[in-house]
């Protein structure tokens, strides 16, 4: 062995390969995290755009991220700070409103103005939705089994699913089933009247997928929204301190503290290979690091098509990784403002800017939305998730100041003609005019603005497809077929390479959870 | 004298497959049709002087055991007349039964395809060997109450899913909630040929081709058909009749011109039917081949059942957006033999569907043609139940012209060839044919609304809060299109 041996490398320093490397460094492995760009976190970062004012640049909101590990690794000792992001106001296209306080009642009076009979259900609704959330968690933390294989791991695996399933109550078991498979809007309408309470709750379906709220599969999307909502009061939805940035300097911190290295700008080429083994990498510059594993935290098209000669790979291992649906359908339009934008519907009123604002007057807005996607097009009036991370943390601009970070659903990567500056600016107009009808005095507060495709979140975050889970959330692509069937154990064909990232079991958001179950995994195979 | 065995309402095919099995266990057995002929949805009906049509469902086949164990003396299907695409005024795609010949049409848009067809073709063939299986199996309510005999009929389901080998069995899980056109794009690059089979997915399915779950409804379609092309079993009325006159021979009655009323109910037990007439009928045993929100929210009332179960019922996703035009011509309509359609690309199909989204008819439908001689009948899709805009009866001719302008520019003969014309709007299938909001298949084939969620869930064994009330039509699991399967399942929670 050379000098430069690891016991394992770690592609990728967004925050499942940050929170991968802490975990085998606490087991007392050396290892060592490479990361491309100049500085770690991957889609989850904060930097400075225009002087003074700190985007988040592409991840904003943080939720999923898993208790576990913020305690294991004890993150609040190396930064993470997470505040609350208590309220969803969403404008609606007649001038009034809805909003969803953090108040419980005062959000109950707020429906009821709308409609008594939501006001009602929705009381149902919170506690069912909480109930599933809670109940398909276990999950999360569950390495797939294979249910075609018959090797013990598996069947013990199974063994312990069909105890989980026994253990649920018959209804929470066809509640699941049901969202599973059902569509956001069929969901909603079976609960809810009003239009914008249904389109704002429909809104979280859609995050992330190619499909309009009316397709099914977008039920599960919603769920997988909620489980982050749950998890005591204040782990509801947050913004960290320092912006996304702030959760991968504090994974950063913890894994250096025990002892990992990490190195930026230092871009893998390759996955070097051996007698049919992973024994390191090659960089760009022509550097080469040796290791006992490889663990790639990148999306599965690059983990297992550019890193890696297809020869080491079973033919039908590559094409179903080629089949793997990683379509982009969201932008950002991170804007840098002089002052705060008044929505017309509740002007002065600051609890408003605190909190999220949703643009989704509607389900079919949002299903109008993505007619335009689908046919290869910016939709003219799209969904737009508004924070204001300055009104949470002060020190993301200057004083006087304020950044507004805007996540715009739908920009289809595969647009008509392909992306280019024209509409990129096309992009930052939709999301400006459709947020000016609400709030008019946008336009003259911006003081900067950066227009985020996703061919940007591919080419800056190395993201293939753009797609912000590292791949859809779809059916077809959960649990036991995730990246594919017979991989979803975060191990692959290749002996000695392993794969952790969004693009495998549980998914997207910064949850930390693949990155986390890929490193134990990682660390019984050498038991 | 009214005194019965069993009652079954509806004379659709799944009643009568009901009602002929129970008559040939001896038991006493009435079925009460609301028409003047049987056949409910699956029927061949004289829409004027020589003008017969197969009035909604065209094609399709029972289960091959029903017709066995019921001696059925049906005619063999004349033949697997071909699939065609129509592409423009002077071009097509024809996917004929043979795969040879399906590939050299494929060949022309291309090559990589041509090839890939005989392969998917076997594919698709097994996976809906499958589905086969599973509509025959009893769908217990999970995950714990099912008895012994419902156990093993998911581990024999189980198994052979596992011994078509890995490869198939996962393909199939993954087809079910895929998208109809994703999976198209696994197989094959030529865009004619993935809308042409697309459409096959959306047929009778309130759903685009690029909804997620569409997979399902392809395979779904795939299996009723036997392919993407409707066999040709000649007139699918034959099937409905030979199912009557097996109810007959056995010693069942059919009552014609018998609507009921309601389901009397006593303690929360089935008694007997009331016809819209005040006749009463009673029997320890009441089959609904009637959908299950007509069943349960008309015949059998809210105030009987449990507030949840009345709430999911009302959930249930009938929204139907299927109408039909019949022409009778003077045979030279120009238009070949098989099974037809408009769905020239993906794009097409999927702005069709936009339309039905909003409450609107698609201003370029897709369409499926089919003819009988001098008969042809068009499906028509988007059309939905629940217009925004106007009301059916507003609306039909409309939907006439819509139709005949759209197929003028490729059978430039047809418009002049008609002689007589009848339309079937949706709500013409809900009031004449009984089926809820225009609903063919009692319930939109969705993943939601499938195995042991349908029609809902933990009600898919056929049984209902009512005893001695039990469903099977095609609202119920193994229902959906003509195999019989829910009709002949419910045999075995009877016992």
């Amino acid at each position: 062995m050379t000098s430069n041996a690891y016991d394992a490398i770690i592609i990728g320093g967004g925050h499942n390969g940050l929170v991968a490397a802490a975990y085998l460094a606490r087991a007392g492995k050396k290892v060592v995290v490479l990361e491309r760009r100049h500085l770690v976190g991957g889609a989850a970062v904060t930097e400075e755009i225009f002087p003074g004012y700190q985007f988040s640049e592409f991840s904003y909101v943080v939720s999923l991220l898993r208790p576990e590990i913020i305690r294991e690794l004890e993150l609040p000792r190396h930064g993470l700070k997470i505040l609350p992001l208590p309220s969803t106001f969403t404008p609606m296209e007649n001038g009034d409103y809805l909003g969803l306080w953090e108040d419980h009642d005062l959000t109950r009076q707020e429906i009821y103005r709308h409609s008594p009979k939501d006001a009602e259900a929705y009381h149902e609704y919170a506690r069912v939705m909480a109930r599933l959330a809670k109940a398909v968690k276990p999950l999360l933390s569950l390495v797939p089994p294979d249910p075609s294989s018959l090797s013990p791991r598996d069947l013990i695996g199974l063994f312990k699913l069909g105890k989980y399933g026994v253990g649920l109550k018959e209804k929470e078991l066809y509640l699941i089933a049901k969202l599973m498979t059902q569509s956001s809007a069929d969901l909603l309408e079976e609960w809810f009247e009003t239009d914008a309470l249904k389109g704002t709750k429909a809104a979280s379906g859609i995050i992330g997928t190619f499909l309009g709220p009316r397709s099914p599969g977008t039920a599960y999307v919603l769920l997988h929204h909620y489980m982050g909502e749950i998890d005591g009061a204040f782990r509801a939805w947050g913004f960290a301190k320092g912006g996304s940035g702030g959760v991968s300097g504090a994974i950063a911190s913890a894994a250096s503290a025990l002892g990992a290295e990490i190195r930026v700008n230092a871009s893998v080429s390759q996955v070097l290979v051996k007698g049919g083994r992973a024994v390191g990498v090659a960089l760009e510059n022509g550097d080469e690091l040796h290791s006992k594993v490889v663990l790639s935290a990148a999306d599965p098209k690059r983990s297992f098509l550019g890193f890696v000669e297809p020869k080491y790979f079973p033919d039908e291992f590559v094409t179903s990784i080629q089949n793997f649906r990683v379509r982009g359908s969201s932008g950002k339009v991170n804007i840098a403002l002089s002052e705060l934008p008044q929505f017309t519907a509740l002007p002065d009123e600051t609890a408003v800017q605190r909190g999220a604002v949703s643009i989704s007057p509607s389900i079919d807005y949002i299903e109008r939305a993505y007619d335009d996607a689908k046919y290869g097009k910016v939709s003219k009036h799209p969904y737009i998730d508004i924070i204001f991370p300055s009104m949470i943390d002060p020190d993301m601009a200057p004083p006087g100041g304020h950044v507004m970070s805007c996540f715009v659903q739908y920009a289809p990567y595969d647009i008509e003609g392909g992306w280019d500056e024209a509409k990129r600016d096309q992009l930052g107009e939709a999301v400006i005019s459709t947020i000016e009808g609400y709030a008019p005095n946008l336009r003259r507060a911006i003081v900067g603005m950066q227009v985020i495709t996703p061919k940007d979140i591919e080419n800056i975050a190395g993201i293939t497809g753009g797609n912000i889970f590292h791949g859809e959330l779809l059916l077809h692509q959960i649990f036991f077929l995730r990246p594919t069937p017979q991989w979803a154990d975060f191990r692959t064909p290749l002996k000695g390479y392993y794969f952790g990232a969004s693009g495998a079991h549980p998914g997207g958001g910064v949850m930390g959870a693949a990155g986390m179950l890929a490193a134990k995994e990682i660390l019984k195979d050498w038991r | 004298m009214n005194k019965y065995d069993a009652i079954v309402i509806g004379a659709g095919h799944n009643g009568l497959v009901a009602a002929a099995y129970l008559a040939k266990a001896k038991k006493k057995v009435l079925v009460l049709e609301k028409r003047s002929i049987v056949g409910g949805s699956v029927v061949t009906e004289e829409f004027g002087e020589g003008f017969q049509a197969d009035a909604v469902w065209t094609g399709g086949t029972l289960r091959h055991d029903i017709i066995k164990h019921l001696n059925l003396a049906l005619p063999a299907p004349l033949g697997k007349p071909p699939f065609i695409s129509l592409l423009s005024d002077s071009d097509q795609l024809v996917l004929d039964a043979d795969p040879l010949k399906a590939a050299e049409s494929i060949k022309r848009f291309s090559a990589r395809d041509a090839e890939r067809w005989s392969e998917f073709v076997a594919f698709m063939d097994r996976a809906a060997a499958f589905l086969d299986l599973v509509y025959a199996t009893l769908m217990p309510r999970l995950p714990k109450r099912f008895s012994l005999d419902e156990g093993f009929g998911l581990a024999e389901m189980a198994l052979e899913l596992r011994l078509m080998g890995r490869k198939d069995m996962f393909n199939i899980i993954r087809l079910l909630p895929m998208t109809a056109v994703e999976f198209l794009e696994e197989w094959f690059e030529s865009e004619q040929l993935k809308a042409a089979l697309a459409s096959v997915a959306i047929h009778g399915v309130t759903l685009g081709v690029l909804s997620a779950g569409t997979g399902y409804s392809l395979l779904h379609n795939w299996l009723n058909r036997g392919g993407p092309a409707h066999i040709n079993v000649g007139k699918a009325g034959e099937i409905t009749k030979a199912l009557a006159n097996a109810v007959n021979s056995y010693g069942g009655e059919i009552l014609l011109n018998a609507e009921v009323q309601k389901i009397a109910i006593q303690d929360l037990r089935a008694m007997g039917v009331v016809l819209t007439n005040e006749q009463e009928f009673n029997a320890p045993v009441i089959l609904s081949a009637v959908d299950p929100k007509r069943t349960f929210i008309s015949l059998v009332g809210p105030i009987e059942l449990p507030p949840e179960f009345v709430w999911h019922t009302q959930s249930i996703k009938m929204r139907g957006s299927v109408a039909k035009v019949h022409l009778l011509t003077n045979g030279d309509h120009g238009i070949p033999e098989g099974t037809v359609v408009l769905a020239p690309s993906i794009r097409y199909l999927e702005q069709a569907y936009d339309a039905a989204k909003y409450g609107e008819v698609s201003e370029k439908p897709y369409l499926e043609i089919t003819t009988s001689g001098k008969v042809v009948s068009i499906h028509i899709q988007f059309a939905p139940y629940a217009l925004k805009h106007g009301t059916w009866d507003m609306e039909r001719e409309t939907l006439e012209k819509l139709v005949l302008n759209t197929m003028h520019p490729y059978f430039p003969n047809l418009k002049s060839s008609i002689t007589g014309l009848k339309s079937i709007t949706p709500l013409d299938l809900e009031q004449t044919y009984s089926l809820t909001e225009g609903d063919l298949n009692h319930g939109q084939l969705m993943l939601d609304q499938f195995l042991f969620m349908r029609p809902i869930p933990g009600w898919s064994n056929h049984k209902t809060p009512i005893d001695g009330l039990c469903l099977c039509g095609s609202g119920v699991h193994g229902g959906g299109g003509v195999s019989g399967a829910a009709g002949r399942n419910v045999m075995k929670v009877l016992n």
